[in-house]
């Protein structure tokens, strides 16, 4: 499993996503630069030139015709994927900490942060898909202050008018933003911020990971944990295989640790955990800093992690990977 | 006595991996069955609506 390392940011990476396809895959960075790569070889695409602050989050379409990033210059931007043209822009008081479409392409939840006096706020906006995408409505359709512990990350659910997300906490809530009610939530989901957010395909269920160090499947329609993984490493991103029973988790080490370990080794690794057996299957190094996200292409046949180091490094599964069979023959839905 | 107590261990720890397989299959076949089900309901209200369209 010979890695593509993808040379192009200057900074840590922040999130990485592939397209539905799996033959995009998108980066945004520290470096206030979003790139567009192709997954099989590496090459770069090209680049969303704009934001003038630390980019935070992305997301792309399922059609890959738009993109959306949030940054820390306090915008939200819409891009054309084709053009790399910015085709809208709204901006707020605060940071862009998570941005998500939904299922059907028409809707973009976004976060921003609580900071100066200014109280962190959820938002979900309307995206007209008619014409060239540049006439969009300023305001959010719906927007809401969750109470109590900021939300870091987020997600549309499956059912109408719910999202769930992810607090500093640890705590998982499901909110209603048409109403901006907390419908349910699980405070002890978590014994420390929540760091990411993935969906499974069909959103009936998710994963989190934490600086607790462990990762947690939940069922998405009461916030059920389903699996635990706990590493003994604070972890930054975790993602779902697909085709494959295994959760890809990601982090860095104990800051007191930091001195003892080389960082010319690349020692920072992806970490393989079985989805049902809840055991670790295997490990992926390669970064020289903490790994800070990790996407799995929707095919699922590569998988991709950003690192602090400012590389994203793509990993195409070889032939002994989708034959291994590690805990024997188990017919498992996806 | 110690390879009898091996065997069945591992036979244990399979019957527990069957077990977790089972219990997230069965769960999977219900999360299938509600997201269709879901699917149809909207097109089931999409087809009222044009109905009601009409009728106007």
């Amino acid at each position: 499993m010979r890695p593509i390392l993808l040379q192009g940011h200057e900074r840590a990476l922040t999130q990485i996503k592939f397209n539905k396809e799996g033959d995009l895959l998108f980066s945004c960075s520290k470096d206030h630069v979003i790139n567009a790569w192709f997954s099989h070889n590496g090459e770069r695409l090209g680049t969303y030139d704009g934001h003038s602050g630390a980019i935070w989050t992305l997301d792309v379409d399922s059609q890959s015709r738009f993109l959306v990033s949030g940054s820390a210059d306090n915008t939200l931007r819409l891009w054309s994927v084709q053009s790399g043209k910015c085709l809208y822009e709204w901006e707020f008081p605060t940071a862009v900490k998570c941005v998500a479409f939904n299922e059907t392409d028409d809707q973009v939840v976004c976060i921003t942060e609580q900071r100066m006096g200014y109280q962190g706020a959820v938002r979900v906006f309307n995206i007209n898909r008619d014409g060239d995408g540049t006439a969009q409505a300023t305001e959010p359709a719906h927007m809401f202050n969750p109470i109590g512990s900021k939300a870091t990350v987020c997600a549309f659910s499956y059912v109408q008018n719910r999202i769930v997300t992810g607090h500093m906490s640890g705590k998982v809530a499901i909110f209603d933003y048409k109403t901006g009610e907390e419908v349910d939530n699980n405070e002890r989901a978590h014994g420390d911020e929540v760091t990411d957010l993935q969906m499974a395909p069909d959103r009936t269920y998710f994963i989190t990971s934490s600086k607790d160090k462990a990762a947690r499947l939940h069922q998405t329609k009461d916030l059920k944990v389903l699996k635990t993984y706990t590493t003994e490493t604070p972890l930054n991103s975790a993602a779902i295989a697909f085709g494959k029973p295994y959760i890809l988790l990601g982090g860095g080490q104990e800051a007191m640790k930091v001195t003892t370990t080389s960082l010319r080794q690349g020692k920072f690794e992806t970490r393989f955990w079985h989805k049902i057996f809840e055991d670790e299957v295997g490990r992926v190094k390669g970064h020289f800093g903490p790994v800070n996200t990790i996407a799995v292409s929707p095919t699922g046949t590569c998988y991709a992690s950003g690192g602090e180091d400012g590389f994203v490094r793509v990993h195409h599964f070889d032939q002994t990977y989708f034959k291994a069979k590690p805990y024997g023959e188990w017919e498992i839905l996806d | 006595e110690d390879a009898a107590e091996e065997t069945n261990i591992s036979a244990e720890l399979i019957a527990h991996r069957k077990r977790l397989v089972d219990e997230w299959n069965t769960w999977r076949a219900l999360c299938e069955e509600e997201i269709s089900d879901r699917k149809k309901g909207k097109k089931a209200e999409r087809r009222g609506e044009e109905a009601k369209e009409e009728i106007e």
